[in-house]
Protein backbone atom coordinates (compact mmCIF):
# COMPACT_ATOMS: atom_id res chain seq x y z
CA UNK A 1 0.00 0.00 0.00
CA UNK A 2 1.28 3.35 -0.85
CA UNK A 3 2.44 5.65 2.35
CA UNK A 4 0.87 9.40 2.31
CA UNK A 5 3.65 11.33 3.29
CA UNK A 6 1.57 13.87 4.88
CA UNK A 7 -0.65 13.90 8.67
CA UNK A 8 -4.44 13.37 7.90
CA UNK A 9 -6.65 14.90 10.64
CA UNK A 10 -6.21 12.32 13.14
CA UNK A 11 -2.97 11.15 12.36
CA UNK A 12 -2.16 14.96 13.47
CA UNK A 13 -4.41 14.89 16.43
CA UNK A 14 -2.56 11.81 17.89
CA UNK A 15 1.00 13.63 17.10
CA UNK A 16 -0.03 16.50 18.81
CA UNK A 17 -1.14 14.60 21.67
CA UNK A 18 2.10 12.22 21.98
CA UNK A 19 3.92 15.85 22.38
CA UNK A 20 1.63 17.07 24.99
CA UNK A 21 2.16 13.85 27.05
CA UNK A 22 5.57 13.33 26.41
CA UNK A 23 7.04 9.56 28.06
CA UNK A 24 3.55 9.46 30.11
CA UNK A 25 1.60 8.71 26.15
CA UNK A 26 0.17 5.25 25.84
CA UNK A 27 -2.94 4.17 24.99
CA UNK A 28 -5.41 5.00 27.80
CA UNK A 29 -3.14 8.53 28.17
CA UNK A 30 -4.02 9.06 24.76
CA UNK A 31 -7.07 8.59 24.31
CA UNK A 32 -8.30 10.16 27.51
CA UNK A 33 -6.13 13.54 25.93
CA UNK A 34 -7.98 14.01 22.55
CA UNK A 35 -11.50 13.23 24.30
CA UNK A 36 -11.06 15.86 27.01
CA UNK A 37 -9.15 18.44 24.41
CA UNK A 38 -11.89 18.00 21.39
CA UNK A 39 -14.71 16.37 23.24
CA UNK A 40 -15.40 14.00 20.85
CA UNK A 41 -15.28 10.25 22.08
CA UNK A 42 -12.90 8.26 20.96
CA UNK A 43 -12.03 4.67 20.57
CA UNK A 44 -9.14 2.93 21.55
CA UNK A 45 -8.77 0.95 18.16
CA UNK A 46 -8.99 4.31 16.11
CA UNK A 47 -5.90 5.14 18.42
CA UNK A 48 -4.40 1.99 17.82
CA UNK A 49 -5.12 1.82 14.45
CA UNK A 50 -3.73 4.98 13.62
CA UNK A 51 -0.58 4.92 16.07
CA UNK A 52 0.57 1.66 14.09
CA UNK A 53 -0.29 3.52 10.96
CA UNK A 54 2.40 6.32 12.33
CA UNK A 55 4.68 4.24 13.12
CA UNK A 56 4.73 2.33 9.56
CA UNK A 57 5.19 5.89 8.31
CA UNK A 58 8.28 6.38 10.62
CA UNK A 59 6.27 9.26 12.46
CA UNK A 60 6.44 7.48 15.76
CA UNK A 61 7.80 4.60 17.34
CA UNK A 62 7.12 2.26 20.33
CA UNK A 63 7.91 0.38 23.24
CA UNK A 64 6.55 -1.95 25.50
CA UNK A 65 5.97 -1.16 29.38
CA UNK A 66 6.14 -4.10 32.17
CA UNK A 67 2.69 -5.73 32.77
CA UNK A 68 0.58 -4.84 35.41
CA UNK A 69 -2.27 -6.82 37.77
CA UNK A 70 -5.10 -4.00 36.95
CA UNK A 71 -4.22 -4.63 33.21
CA UNK A 72 -5.32 -8.31 33.40
CA UNK A 73 -1.63 -8.88 33.33
CA UNK A 74 -1.49 -7.25 29.92
CA UNK A 75 1.82 -4.94 29.36
CA UNK A 76 1.30 -1.03 28.32
CA UNK A 77 2.91 0.14 24.83
CA UNK A 78 4.15 3.44 25.14
CA UNK A 79 4.87 5.54 22.20
CA UNK A 80 6.92 8.61 21.05
CA UNK A 81 7.34 10.94 18.45
CA UNK A 82 10.56 10.60 15.96
CA UNK A 83 12.70 13.84 14.35
CA UNK A 84 10.70 12.67 10.83
CA UNK A 85 7.04 12.70 13.28
CA UNK A 86 8.40 16.21 14.32
CA UNK A 87 8.92 17.75 11.05
CA UNK A 88 5.41 16.40 9.71
CA UNK A 89 3.79 18.02 12.13
CA UNK A 90 5.25 21.23 11.92
CA UNK A 91 4.77 20.85 8.21
CA UNK A 92 1.16 20.60 8.93
CA UNK A 93 1.01 23.13 11.30
CA UNK A 94 2.54 25.87 9.04
CA UNK A 95 -0.37 24.40 6.07
CA UNK A 96 -2.94 25.15 8.71
CA UNK A 97 -1.33 28.68 9.43
CA UNK A 98 -1.32 29.19 6.01
CA UNK A 99 -4.20 28.65 4.61
CA UNK A 100 -6.27 30.51 7.58
CA UNK A 101 -3.87 33.34 7.73
CA UNK A 102 -5.98 36.64 7.27
CA UNK A 103 -9.72 34.80 7.73
CA UNK A 104 -11.66 35.61 10.44
CA UNK A 105 -13.11 32.81 10.95
CA UNK A 106 -15.01 33.02 14.02
CA UNK A 107 -16.76 36.27 13.34
CA UNK A 108 -17.37 35.55 9.56
CA UNK A 109 -18.21 32.16 9.12
CA UNK A 110 -19.73 30.93 12.59
CA UNK B 1 -10.73 -14.22 27.81
CA UNK B 2 -9.83 -12.01 30.54
CA UNK B 3 -7.44 -12.89 33.65
CA UNK B 4 -8.55 -9.87 35.07
CA UNK B 5 -9.98 -11.31 39.03
CA UNK B 6 -12.87 -9.68 41.40
CA UNK B 7 -16.23 -8.28 40.82
CA UNK B 8 -15.33 -5.73 39.03
CA UNK B 9 -14.96 -7.40 35.47
CA UNK B 10 -15.81 -6.67 32.20
CA UNK B 11 -18.46 -8.08 29.87
CA UNK B 12 -16.29 -11.72 28.44
CA UNK B 13 -17.61 -11.64 25.57
CA UNK B 14 -16.75 -8.26 24.63
CA UNK B 15 -12.90 -8.59 25.63
CA UNK B 16 -13.45 -12.09 23.78
CA UNK B 17 -14.47 -10.12 20.72
CA UNK B 18 -11.60 -7.91 21.11
CA UNK B 19 -9.13 -10.26 21.54
CA UNK B 20 -10.23 -11.88 18.03
CA UNK B 21 -9.54 -8.73 16.32
CA UNK B 22 -6.22 -7.59 17.77
CA UNK B 23 -2.91 -9.38 16.47
CA UNK B 24 -1.76 -12.35 18.41
CA UNK B 25 1.36 -10.69 20.16
CA UNK B 26 -0.63 -7.41 20.91
CA UNK B 27 -2.16 -7.55 24.43
CA UNK B 28 -2.30 -3.36 25.16
CA UNK B 29 -5.57 -2.83 23.25
CA UNK B 30 -7.34 -5.49 26.00
CA UNK B 31 -4.84 -3.95 28.82
CA UNK B 32 -6.11 -0.26 28.05
CA UNK B 33 -9.91 -1.20 28.05
CA UNK B 34 -9.45 -3.64 31.12
CA UNK B 35 -7.61 -0.51 32.92
CA UNK B 36 -10.00 2.08 31.83
CA UNK B 37 -13.00 0.03 32.67
CA UNK B 38 -11.36 -0.50 36.38
CA UNK B 39 -11.17 3.41 36.46
CA UNK B 40 -14.38 4.15 35.34
CA UNK B 41 -16.49 1.25 37.32
CA UNK B 42 -14.56 2.97 40.76
CA UNK B 43 -15.36 6.18 40.11
CA UNK B 44 -18.97 6.18 38.16
CA UNK B 45 -20.37 2.57 38.95
CA UNK B 46 -20.46 -1.06 36.97
CA UNK B 47 -23.44 -0.49 34.98
CA UNK B 48 -21.85 2.75 33.12
CA UNK B 49 -18.27 1.07 32.65
CA UNK B 50 -20.39 -2.13 31.26
CA UNK B 51 -22.44 0.29 28.83
CA UNK B 52 -18.90 2.11 27.95
CA UNK B 53 -16.70 -1.07 27.39
CA UNK B 54 -19.53 -2.36 25.19
CA UNK B 55 -19.57 0.69 22.95
CA UNK B 56 -15.65 1.04 23.49
CA UNK B 57 -16.27 -2.61 22.02
CA UNK B 58 -18.31 -2.08 19.08
CA UNK B 59 -15.93 0.95 17.45
CA UNK B 60 -12.63 -0.46 17.87
CA UNK B 61 -13.82 -3.73 16.25
CA UNK B 62 -15.01 -1.52 13.69
CA UNK B 63 -12.13 0.48 13.21
CA UNK B 64 -9.42 -2.93 13.70
CA UNK B 65 -11.66 -4.34 10.98
CA UNK B 66 -10.92 -1.58 8.51
CA UNK B 67 -7.80 -0.83 9.42
CA UNK B 68 -6.66 -4.75 9.06
CA UNK B 69 -8.74 -4.69 5.91
CA UNK B 70 -6.30 -1.83 4.63
CA UNK B 71 -2.79 -3.34 5.78
CA UNK B 72 -3.19 -5.63 3.24
CA UNK B 73 -5.86 -5.49 0.88
CA UNK B 74 -4.55 -7.26 -1.81
CA UNK B 75 -3.65 -10.39 -0.33
CA UNK B 76 -7.06 -10.49 1.98
CA UNK B 77 -9.31 -10.64 -1.36
CA UNK B 78 -7.17 -13.06 -2.98
CA UNK B 79 -7.66 -15.31 0.24
CA UNK B 80 -11.45 -14.45 0.21
CA UNK B 81 -11.99 -15.08 -3.47
CA UNK B 82 -9.86 -18.42 -2.91
CA UNK B 83 -12.65 -19.37 -0.22
CA UNK B 84 -15.34 -18.29 -2.21
CA UNK B 85 -14.56 -20.78 -5.09
CA UNK B 86 -13.58 -23.48 -2.65
CA UNK B 87 -17.02 -22.69 -1.13
CA UNK B 88 -18.62 -23.48 -4.28
CA UNK B 89 -16.78 -26.45 -4.69
CA UNK B 90 -17.18 -27.64 -0.92
CA UNK B 91 -21.08 -27.03 -1.88
CA UNK B 92 -21.24 -29.12 -5.20
CA UNK B 93 -19.57 -31.97 -4.08
CA UNK B 94 -22.32 -33.63 -1.76
CA UNK B 95 -24.69 -32.91 -5.10
CA UNK B 96 -22.72 -35.10 -7.21
CA UNK B 97 -22.09 -37.88 -4.86
CA UNK B 98 -26.17 -38.12 -4.16
CA UNK B 99 -26.22 -38.02 -7.73
CA UNK B 100 -24.07 -40.71 -8.33
CA UNK B 101 -25.51 -42.83 -5.39
CA UNK B 102 -28.73 -42.22 -6.70
CA UNK B 103 -27.87 -43.21 -10.32
CA UNK B 104 -26.04 -46.42 -8.92
CA UNK B 105 -28.87 -47.84 -6.26
CA UNK B 106 -31.86 -46.30 -8.39
CA UNK B 107 -33.90 -49.78 -7.32
CA UNK B 108 -33.11 -49.32 -3.97
CA UNK B 109 -34.18 -45.19 -3.60
CA UNK B 110 -37.46 -46.34 -5.18
CA UNK B 111 -38.18 -49.28 -2.67
CA UNK B 112 -36.98 -46.77 0.17
CA UNK B 113 -38.30 -42.98 -0.49
CA UNK B 114 -38.33 -42.05 2.66
CA UNK B 115 -34.87 -42.64 3.43
CA UNK B 116 -34.44 -40.58 -0.08
CA UNK B 117 -36.01 -37.75 1.36
CA UNK B 118 -33.99 -37.85 4.30
CA UNK B 119 -30.77 -37.85 2.65
CA UNK B 120 -31.72 -34.66 0.77
CA UNK B 121 -32.76 -32.87 3.68
CA UNK B 122 -29.07 -33.50 5.10
CA UNK B 123 -27.80 -31.69 2.22
CA UNK B 124 -28.42 -28.79 3.89
CA UNK B 125 -26.22 -30.02 7.03
CA UNK B 126 -23.32 -31.08 4.40
CA UNK B 127 -23.31 -27.40 3.21
CA UNK B 128 -23.33 -26.10 6.34
CA UNK B 129 -20.39 -28.33 7.68
CA UNK B 130 -18.78 -27.54 4.05
CA UNK B 131 -19.13 -23.85 4.93
CA UNK B 132 -17.24 -24.10 8.30
CA UNK B 133 -14.26 -26.07 6.97
CA UNK B 134 -13.89 -23.46 4.08
CA UNK B 135 -14.78 -21.29 6.51
CA UNK B 136 -11.03 -22.79 8.99
CA UNK B 137 -8.96 -22.81 5.36
CA UNK B 138 -9.82 -19.37 4.88
CA UNK B 139 -8.52 -18.72 8.32
CA UNK B 140 -5.43 -20.65 8.65
CA UNK B 141 -4.44 -18.92 4.66
CA UNK B 142 -5.51 -15.18 5.98
CA UNK B 143 -2.50 -15.94 9.09
CA UNK B 144 -3.20 -12.75 11.59
CA UNK B 145 -6.42 -11.01 9.51
CA UNK B 146 -8.55 -14.52 10.19
CA UNK B 147 -11.53 -12.81 11.20
CA UNK B 148 -11.11 -10.19 8.45
CA UNK B 149 -10.88 -12.67 6.22
CA UNK B 150 -13.96 -14.79 7.23
CA UNK B 151 -16.34 -12.14 8.28
CA UNK B 152 -15.72 -10.04 4.76
CA UNK B 153 -16.71 -13.82 3.17
CA UNK B 154 -19.76 -14.18 5.30
CA UNK B 155 -20.87 -10.66 4.18
CA UNK B 156 -20.32 -10.65 0.65
CA UNK B 157 -22.28 -14.05 0.37
CA UNK B 158 -25.10 -12.78 3.24
CA UNK B 159 -24.92 -9.46 0.36
CA UNK B 160 -25.70 -12.18 -2.08
CA UNK B 161 -27.86 -14.09 -0.56
CA UNK B 162 -30.41 -11.05 -0.03
CA UNK B 163 -30.03 -9.75 -3.87
CA UNK B 164 -30.52 -13.55 -5.42
CA UNK B 165 -33.76 -13.90 -2.73
CA UNK B 166 -35.27 -10.93 -3.07
CA UNK B 167 -34.96 -11.10 -6.95
CA UNK B 168 -36.33 -14.47 -6.69
CA UNK B 169 -39.30 -13.74 -4.87
CA UNK B 170 -40.01 -10.49 -7.05
CA UNK B 171 -39.67 -12.20 -10.62
CA UNK B 172 -41.34 -15.97 -9.66
CA UNK B 173 -43.66 -14.00 -6.55
CA UNK B 174 -42.60 -17.60 -5.13
CA UNK B 175 -42.59 -16.36 -1.21
CA UNK B 176 -41.66 -20.18 -0.70
CA UNK B 177 -37.50 -19.22 -1.56
CA UNK B 178 -37.74 -17.33 1.59
CA UNK B 179 -37.85 -20.55 3.80
CA UNK B 180 -34.59 -21.11 2.16
CA UNK B 181 -32.73 -17.53 3.36
CA UNK B 182 -31.70 -19.05 7.48
CA UNK B 183 -30.02 -21.40 5.73
CA UNK B 184 -27.64 -19.01 3.71
CA UNK B 185 -27.77 -16.88 6.65
CA UNK B 186 -26.62 -19.95 8.69
CA UNK B 187 -23.70 -20.56 6.10
CA UNK B 188 -22.18 -17.24 6.84
CA UNK B 189 -22.24 -17.31 10.02
CA UNK B 190 -20.60 -21.10 10.49
CA UNK B 191 -17.85 -19.64 7.85
CA UNK B 192 -16.89 -16.41 10.79
CA UNK B 193 -17.58 -19.29 13.71
CA UNK B 194 -14.95 -21.70 11.60
CA UNK B 195 -12.37 -18.89 11.84
CA UNK B 196 -13.07 -17.52 15.09
CA UNK B 197 -12.22 -20.99 16.14
CA UNK B 198 -8.60 -20.66 14.24
CA UNK B 199 -8.13 -17.81 15.85
CA UNK B 200 -8.94 -18.73 19.02
CA UNK B 201 -6.79 -21.65 18.80
CA UNK B 202 -4.14 -19.79 17.40
CA UNK B 203 -4.07 -16.78 20.45
CA UNK B 204 -4.15 -20.02 23.06
CA UNK B 205 -1.03 -21.20 21.14
CA UNK B 206 1.03 -18.01 20.84
CA UNK B 207 -0.22 -17.32 24.73
CA UNK B 208 1.08 -20.80 25.88
CA UNK B 209 4.64 -20.38 24.04
CA UNK B 210 5.24 -16.94 25.23
CA UNK B 211 4.25 -18.71 28.95
CA UNK B 212 6.51 -21.50 28.89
Amino acid sequence: MPVRDYLGEFEHIIVLALLRLEDRAYGVTVRQEIEFRTKREVSIGAVYATLDRLEAKGYVKSRRGDPTPERGGRSKRFFRVTARGVAAVNRAQRALHSMSEGLDLIRSYA
Amino acid sequence: MTSHAGPLQPPRFATWLVNLFTSADEGSIVGDLLEEFSDLASKSGRALARRWFWRQTAKTVAHLFGAGYRSAPWSTTAIILGGFLLLKLAHGLPDKLLMAVTDRYLLYWSNHFQAYLWVLKGLRIEYLIGSAVVGCIVALAAKGREMIATMTLGLVLCAMAVVATVWVVTTTGDDSYLWNFPWHLSDSLVIVVGGAIVRARRSGATHRLSGA
